[in-house]
């Protein structure tokens, strides 16, 4: 597949997603299932891996002060760091993606990308939360049983979840939007 | 021959899949641990409930045999009753030297008690002990008696229960204070939570039943009266659920026993009389 772009285009359709991944993040939704790692892994597949990094951390700061579970606090910049590695990864994707690609073969690669990404970010909020722990003087080890205890069964939600919606969801995004920055060109 | 692209995605999906179940496997297994040293514990409780509940029964039983002993020989027609005074006496060391702990630690109980040696000592070097007297006294015991064994196996409850309550303390001029979910041990009074919370100055009446403490001041609040028709108190309500209100004390707040999510509200009012 071949990505066009347009700076004009680009430009506007980079805002248009940060309001409408904002608004989706903000919205109240059962806990862990999210598409914001899909539309930041989105982001770096169309406009790279800066755009993309940049994209899923403006995203997480903005949700750690208004989220409607309250503000994030000492777990935001672990956040940040979390979702910028979609965008990475997107980038990283879009150089190794093959120039025609089965449709069947592109939804499985992608939901793996989606579980490895929510494997990932939980496990980089995880490290914020037992930094957390350990600063409000619980014993490191304890803070990290309590940490994975915890967290257990949400990473496992949020990995299902995101194995469903990077599988669906990525490949008729790509398309649309890659069709969208390329318009210009094209048209 | 599988493409390199396709085993990199494969190798992917496994270390997902292994990261995983690994987690939920150590999660199973903490939880387990967690649980079989619980119901340990909680077994290993019990037992040692049941023991010291085997031991409280059988001191009780003595001293209510001991007690029987002597209240027959004070019905029997023609007792004499001077002498009687004598098993009384040993009768009440006894239940010192029985329930100490308890009578050092529990103020009211203990002013009970020295309110029971110090009758019994004004009745004593009388020399002629009446029946009303001496049946006066054999009362006093049984009663202190059996507020003792009765706290006696609260506090073994209190062990292994523990009762969470909310109490609520209303000053009189708008100030409202809810201390919520505090947590007491089974079988703790209304005296003893406030003592907890907050600071009080109370007053023991050793005449007044059930319950023999007045509280004077809350939080340095004090209760005042007006000549002797009117004046504010500290008095104190319970929540009845049944009726969605506010019940005033039946009792004594020291004898008032705590259930577990149970309501109560002190309040610093005015009353008038008559």
């Amino acid at each position: 597949m071949k990505i066009h772009s347009s700076n004009t285009r680009k430009l506007a359709l980079f805002n248009i997603l940060v309001a409408l991944c904002l608004a989706m993040q903000l919205t109240p939704r059962p806990p862990n299932v999210e598409f914001t790692s899909f539309f930041t892994f989105t982001v770096g597949v169309i406009f790279g891996v800066l755009y993309g990094s940049f994209f899923g951390c403006t995203i997480m700061f903005v949700n750690g002060f208004l989220s409607p579970y309250g503000f994030a606090g000492l777990i935001m910049p672990f956040q940040m760091v979390g979702m910028a590695i979609p965008g990475i990864l997107g980038g990283v994707y879009r150089r190794l993606m093959p120039e025609q690609i089965n449709s069947a073969r592109f939804c499985t690669e992608t939901a793996i990308v989606g579980a490895i990404i929510a494997l990932i970010y939980d496990l980089v909020t995880n490290v914020g939360v037992v930094f957390y722990y350990v600063l409000s003087g619980t014993n490191i080890a304890l803070a990290i049983l309590t940490t994975i205890v915890c967290g257990v069964f949400f990473s496992i939600v949020h990995i299902f979840s995101n194995t469903a919606v990077f599988g669906i969801l990525t490949l008729p995004s790509i398309k649309t939007l890659n069709n969208l920055v390329g318009g210009e060109k094209n048209g | 021959m599988v493409e390199k692209r396709t085993l990199i995605f494969l190798t992917l999906a496994t270390l997902v899949w292994a990261i995983s179940i690994s987690n939920l496997a150590a999660y199973f297994y903490l939880q387990n641990t967690t649980y079989t040293k619980q119901i340990g514990e909680n077994q290993q409780s019990l037992n040692k409930t049941a023991s010291n509940y085997d031991e409280l029964m059988s001191k009780y039983n003595i001293l209510l045999s001991e007690y029987s002993v002597l209240y027959g020989s004070y019905s029997f027609p023609g007792a004499n009753f001077t002498l009687l005074m004598g098993s009384l006496g040993r009768l009440i060391d006894n239940l010192k030297g029985n329930y100490s702990s308890l009578l050092t630690n529990q103020e009211d109980l203990n002013e009970t008690y020295f309110m029971l040696k110090e009758d019994y000592q004004l009745v004593y070097p009388e020399g002629n002990v009446t029946g009303e007297n001496f049946g006066g006294l054999l009362n006093e015991y049984y009663d202190l008696f059996n507020l003792l064994a009765i706290r006696e196996l609260s506090l073994l409850l209190s062990e292994t229960v523990t009762l969470t309550v909310n109490v609520c303390i209303d000053y009189g001029n708008g100030t409202i204070d809810w201390h919520n979910e505090t947590r007491m041990p089974a079988g703790s009074s209304l005296f003893q939570l406030t003592q907890k919370i907050v600071e009080i100055n109370y007053t023991y009446y050793p005449s007044m039943k059930p319950g023999h403490v007045l509280v004077d001041s809350i939080n340095d609040k004090k209760a005042y009266t007006v000549g002797y028709s009117e004046g504010w108190s500290w008095i104190w309500y319970y929540w009845d659920g049944d009726e969605q209100d506010w019940n005033s004390g039946p009792v004594g707040c020291d004898a008032w026993m705590l259930k577990n999510g149970g309501i109560c509200k002190w309040k610093f009012e005015h009353w008038s009389w008559p």
